[in-house]
């Protein structure tokens, strides 16, 4: 067994990222061919390839740092950065949707009568159902806090339950807004009124679905003795990108629901 | 609906402490088994459930490689009038 007179991780050769790459191909390509050819065949194939490399992928991470001890204080710092910076990235994605949004609110056209919301949109009452959701992910951002405390204190049972309780928050969040696109009065082709919203909270949803589901594995990581109560940056960074999604949340509310109403 | 909220959260957290009761530890087991000197990488050190998943994996990518490159010269042919 060599040894390393370094604290990297040097990893064992792996074929997840040329298999993601293929799975990307497969999944854009797959949209193309559900758009102008009418057949999802090669789409369903690009997504079932890339959860079976997310997986896969994931796992050997999982097993390098929890099983073979890899991530040393320093990988772990070069992991932070990482999250850091693809965080950030996400920032600047939404960044340019709400651009798109204020590019057409601020200054409405005469096409949609010199006003906005447009002529004969109806918009959701940002004081019904857009407040409980605002409340609910708050609320997960306090939950997920909780945890954070009892892992570090080493309190399993609370910390499960607070991680718990955090996870089921989210769902309820998706559950509900589900509801909201189900039921409102207008759809993503009601001119810019429709896509700049159904665009910029249909990727912030998604966005709560990952989050949920990396909260998720973090329950289950939990669940299996997997965190220390001084290693568990696995967790962190599942509440670092929550606590993203809420603040993203925070912004859609004012913006889009509240003063877009 | 207090009630309800509370027997909720005694199930809840009676089901928490059977599930963790049923769990055992098994972290140290995964650390043997995955540091074990055998020159597998990691991906395929699991065992044969690995290998199953891996080649399922890689035989669905390359066989969809190939379905898109395939379509992608076809889409890319002009259509020969009849």
């Amino acid at each position: 067994m060599a040894l390393q007179a370094h604290s990297y991780h040097m990893v064992d050769p792996s074929p997840w990222p040329i298999l993601g790459a293929a799975a990307a191909l497969l999944t854009t390509s797959g949209l193309t061919m559900w758009f102008h050819y009418n057949s999802p065949r090669l789409l369903i194939l690009g997504l079932i390839s890339t959860a079976l490399v997310m997986f896969q992928w994931w796992r050997d991470i999982v097993r390098e740092s929890t099983f073979q001890g890899h991530h040393t204080p320093t990988v772990q710092k070069g992991l932070r950065y990482g999250m850091a910076l693809f965080i950030t990235s996400e920032a600047f994605f939404f960044l340019g949707f709400f651009w798109a949004f204020f590019h057409s609110s601020l200054a409405p056209t005469p096409e949609l009568g010199g006003q906005w919301p447009p002529v004969g949109i109806k918009p959701l009452n940002p004081m019904e159902v857009p407040l409980l959701n605002t409340t609910i992910l708050l609320a997960s951002g306090i939950t997920v806090t909780w945890a954070h405390h009892s892992i570090t204190e080493a309190n399993r049972k609370q910390a499960i339950q607070a991680l718990l309780l955090t996870v089921l928050l989210g769902l309820y969040f998706t559950a509900l807004q589900a509801m909201e696109y189900y039921e409102a009065p207008f759809s993503i082709a009601d001119g810019v009124y429709g896509s700049t919203f159904f665009v910029a909270t249909g990727f912030h949803g998604l966005h709560v679905i990952i989050g949920t589901m990396f909260l998720l594995v973090c329950l289950l990581r939990l669940i299996k003795y997997h965190f220390t109560s001084s290693h568990h940056f696995g967790f962190e960074a599942a509440a670092w990108y929550w606590h993203f999604v809420d603040v993203v949340w925070l912004f859609l509310y004012i913006s889009i629901y509240w003063w877009g109403s | 609906v207090y009630c309800l909220f509370q027997a909720l959260r005694q199930i809840s957290q009676r089901t928490i402490s059977t599930a963790s009761r049923r769990l055992v530890n098994r972290v140290s087991e995964n650390q043997k088994l995955f540091q074990e000197d055998n020159g597998l990488p990691v991906h395929l050190k699991g065992g044969a459930k690995d290998s199953l998943l891996y080649r399922t994996t890689a035989g669905l990518t390359l066989f969809g490689t190939m379905y898109a490159v395939y379509y992608l010269l076809v889409s890319s042919m002009p259509k020969k009038p009849n």
